[in-house]
């Protein structure tokens, strides 16, 4: 049953499976751990927890089958049975089967640690069989102590591995009910070996049931065939050795059978032999309930959603055509019955494509905890490498976030959380000088707000020394030596390249390893990344991401004959303006905006654009982008939209301030504006 | 193939040969599809195996800070592609687009595609490779090849070249 590579997939799927199991067995740890607790002074179990490790167990095994796995998946279910008769009070767990359960831990931990190499798996799958062994064992009989009840079953190996999975359920079931297990070999001449096996197949069915026919190799000779009947029944030995009129030594024993009260899991109606129809059926409703908790979930290849989403923008496009035509008839007073009609329809049709929408853009939603769950691993390994100590707290992790964003989000949040853990948080002796506790605190907080997801990962460490940074900043000539910046602009400063690096701020700001990749890796998600600090007391980093990538909500602006869009998540507000508000500095005009001054762009200049509306009242978009302003000046605000952000194909692979294309129905393609570039274009003309 | 019919001179010498088919213990003849078209009257072609699909004019929307030929981007089933006025790459005269006018599409690097308006798409010609004949060095920078049909000759472009704006 168990093959070593057999349909593993890749290394990077494998960390990933191997990530996710180690997870469950963290979690199936502490479940276990609590249920040894309640054991060891007599409680009685908490059902929550029981639950929860059958669970745990059950994933384990849909996920190591997933990834080919079949060993590992084996040992999972086996454990599953057995937390099955736990919870379903079947079975006791004693201080016995918890060392078992512990040990079984240690055995599927051994193979994620070390998954890939097959020496390896060869002996940790000889160990997983051993381990199985002795939980059917047990399972059969939980009083007994597990490590005596070794060889509880003496089917040879080559047997048992031949077994697909339903016949091991079988068999299992059978030695559970207490019946007794055979090995039936059989010789026959091909010529007629189809009618012999035929004749004693029947016979055993009389009296018990085949569990599995395995033609066995061996010194037969050439003209005959042997077949190994894995049979299942009440009968003794020498009874069944009568009943088929065969010499007692061609049947080998596996398990006597035991009486029918003897197993705690027999029950004890159904012992009759003969009797076939009661285990065929109570094994249908076991197999029922398993595929149905299998099939929950589907694995879908993100890409395949996309298509989707291109089909519903297709879809809303014929829907602009339909609304059209309807407009069309409408005017035509012999038409206008017919036009109202169709224009009903599209009403409709065009709220079941934003349902249709909002569903495809829902399956795309995974929640953070994916993430954060392997934060706290690498806290927990940083821990013991480190030996620091270090708390996690971690709120909000069932906020969502669109698959894709999600996955790119791992290695930046790895990096802050490392950071923190590493550079920021100091050793206990000089946190207790400096009056804090002596363990250390990093706390990961995400929640939604409208169409943006924030998260903030705090630490409680010695904080940054902006006017470190900006000694360094200096030095390093990113900034004029007679630069004066306000503290905040100083801590911004660790996000640029040159100062990123560990020799340049770890031992003075504790951190700096890599913030511009950071930055720039989540600048990539249209995300943005702010900093706080105060010396002495920690650091606040702040993610901000758009729910998803697949759409964003747009503002749509016009100037002259031309459109565009401004993702709104940058969009801070929009005014109406009158010219003569507009103030002037070098040149460069600017907008009192409560006191602080806005500088302003018009995007007809900054493009080149013809724009119709030279006076009078204009509209303004504030854009934001961190703590960066500025006002776009456009002749219309033209609207609110749902948009899917294309990239552009052709030989121009970029263009300065256009961030991609969207289509917006009949109106064909319209541009959308990367406010990032522009508002770091009117920085930098700034300075110049 | 009709095509075929109307090659003539050189051209038709060497089609005859390859339906003769290895008569005379000759090397066989390799035939090239080129898509052919016409740009203020001259034809001109591309391999067919660039090109994805022929589409109509549709709604073009401009894209400001890229060179003038550039015409804009359209929507293609949901892909954005820009489309470039082949006639202002190539500077040849440029007239208003007509009832006849089409863009190509074409396969670029890395599977990205481009549009390129042109006048109009007349038919594929299935050309033997000796039939060409190399452009004039140093004074063609967009055509690699010319062939001669229905006693004139077509031009073949180097796609890479067309499309290689940005350098």
């Amino acid at each position: 049953m168990a093959s070593g590579g057999k349909g593993r997939a890749d290394s990077k799927a494998q960390q990933e499976f191997v990530s996710e199991a180690e997870d469950i067995l963290e979690r199936m740890r502490d479940d276990l751990s609590a249920v040894a607790e309640a054991t060891q002074s007599g409680d009685e179990t908490d059902p929550d927890v029981v639950n929860r490790l059958f669970r745990s167990a059950h994933s384990l095994k849909g996920l190591s089958g997933m990834f080919g796995f079949q060993a590992m998946s084996d040992l999972a279910h086996h454990l599953e049975d057995l937390l099955d008769g736990l919870r379903m009070g079947r079975v006791q767990l004693s201080a016995a089967g918890i060392a078992l359960f512990d040990e079984s831990m240690g055995v599927i931990a051994a193979v994620l640690a070390d998954p890939g190499s097959e020496t390896v798996t060869a002996s940790a799958e000889r160990e997983i069989h051993a381990i199985i062994e002795r939980i059917e064992a047990w399972n059969r009989d939980p009083t007994a102590d597990p490590d005596a009840g070794q060889g509880g079953s003496q089917l040879p190996d080559s047997l048992l591995r031949a077994l697909t999975e339903y016949e091991e359920h079988r068999l299992r079931e059978s030695q559970r009910r207490g019946k007794g297990i055979y090995v039936v070999d059989v010789d026959f001449e091909i010529a007629s070996f189809e009618e012999g096996l035929g004749e004693i197949s029947a016979a055993i069915k009389e009296v018990g049931e085949i569990i599995s026919t395995l033609p066995s190799p061996g010194d037969t000779p050439d003209s005959h065939i042997r077949f190994s009947l894995l049979t299942a029944t009440q009968l003794s030995r020498a009874d069944l050795a009568t009943r088929l009129d065969l010499p007692e030594a061609s049947i080998a024993v596996g398990d006597p059978p035991r009486e029918p009260s003897e197993g705690p899991g027999s029950s004890t109606a159904e012992s009759e032999p003969g009797e076939i129809e009661a285990p065929a059926t109570e094994h249908a409703t076991h197999e029922q309930t398993t595929l149905k908790s299998i099939s929950d979930t589907v694995r879908v290849d993100i890409k395949k959603l996309d298509e989707l989403m291109n089909l519903v923008g297709e879809l809303s496009i014929q829907k602009g055509a339909i609304r059209r035509l309807a407009h069309k008839l409408g005017i035509d007073p012999a038409t206008a019955r017919a036009g109202a009609e169709l224009e009903k329809m599209h009403r409709s049709l065009e709220r079941k494509l934003q349902e249709l929408q909002a569903g495809v853009l829902e399956v795309r939603m995974v929640p953070l905890r994916q993430v954060f769950d392997k934060l706290s691993r690498v806290v927990r390994r940083l821990r013991l490498d480190l030996q620091k100590e270090v708390e996690l707290e971690i709120h909000g992790a069932d906020t969502e976030l669109d698959k894709l964003i999600v996955e790119e989000l791992v290695d930046p949040l790895m990096h802050i959380v490392r950071n923190a853990f590493d550079h920021a948080i100091e050793p206990a002796g000089e946190r207790e000088r400096a009056g804090k506790a002596a363990s250390g605190r990093i706390r990961i907080e995400a929640l939604q707000r409208g169409n943006d997801v924030v998260i903030a990962v705090s630490d409680d460490g010695r904080g940054i020394d902006a006017r470190a940074v900006l000694e360094r900043a200096r030095q390093r000539g990113l900034v004029p030596a007679d630069a004066e910046l306000t503290t905040k602009e100083a801590l911004d400063l660790v996000f640029l390249p040159g100062l990123s690096t560990r020799e340049a701020v770890t031992e003075t700001s504790g951190r700096g390893v890599g913030m511009d990749v950071v930055r720039s890796n989540i600048a990539a998600l249209g995300g943005m990344v702010d900093i706080e600090s105060r010396t002495g007391e920690g650091t606040t980093i702040t993610i901000i991401l758009p729910i998803t990538l697949a759409i964003i909500q747009a503002l749509i602006v016009g100037v002259g004959d031309h459109r565009f869009a401004i993702p709104l998540n940058s969009v801070r507000e929009t005014l109406l303006v009158d010219l003569s508000e507009v103030q002037r500095s070098e040149g460069r005009e600017l907008l009192n905006l409560r006191g602080e001054p806005l500088s302003l762009r018009h995007l007809s200049e900054e493009f080149r654009l013809s724009s119709r509306n030279r006076d009078g009242k204009q509209y303004v978009v504030v854009l934001g982008m961190g703590d960066a302003r500025m006002g776009l000046i456009v002749d219309r605000l033209e609207g609110q939209q749902d948009t899917v952000i294309k990239p552009i194909q052709g030989p121009i692979r970029e263009v300065r301030g256009i961030a991609g294309a969207t289509e917006l129905g009949e109106q064909g393609a319209v541009l959308v504006l990367d406010v990032a570039a522009l508002v770091d274009d009117l920085g930098r003309r700034g300075d110049a | 193939m009709s095509v075929a019919q109307h090659q003539s001179g050189a051209t038709w010498d060497l089609l005859a040969r390859v339906a003769a088919g290895s008569g005379e213990g000759e090397e066989p003849v390799i035939l090239r599809e080129l898509l052919a078209f016409s740009l203020a009257g001259d034809r001109y072609a591309v391999p067919v195996e660039r090109v994805r699909e022929i589409v109509r004019m549709r709604q073009l929307t401009p894209v400001p800070r890229v060179p003038a030929e550039i015409l804009g981007v359209i929507s293609l089933r949901g892909e954005i592609v820009q489309v470039m006025d082949l006639r202002m790459r190539l500077g040849v005269e440029v007239s208003d687009s007509s009832r006849t006018s089409r863009i190509m599409v074409l396969h670029g690097d890395e599977g990205a595609v481009t549009g390129l308006l042109v006048d109009t798409v007349s038919e594929v010609l299935r050309v033997p490779e000796e039939a060409f004949r190399p452009a004039a060095a140093g004074e063609a920078e967009f055509v690699t090849d010319l062939c001669e049909h229905d006693g004139h000759f077509v031009s073949i472009l180097s796609v890479e070249r067309v499309l290689n704006v940005g350098s």
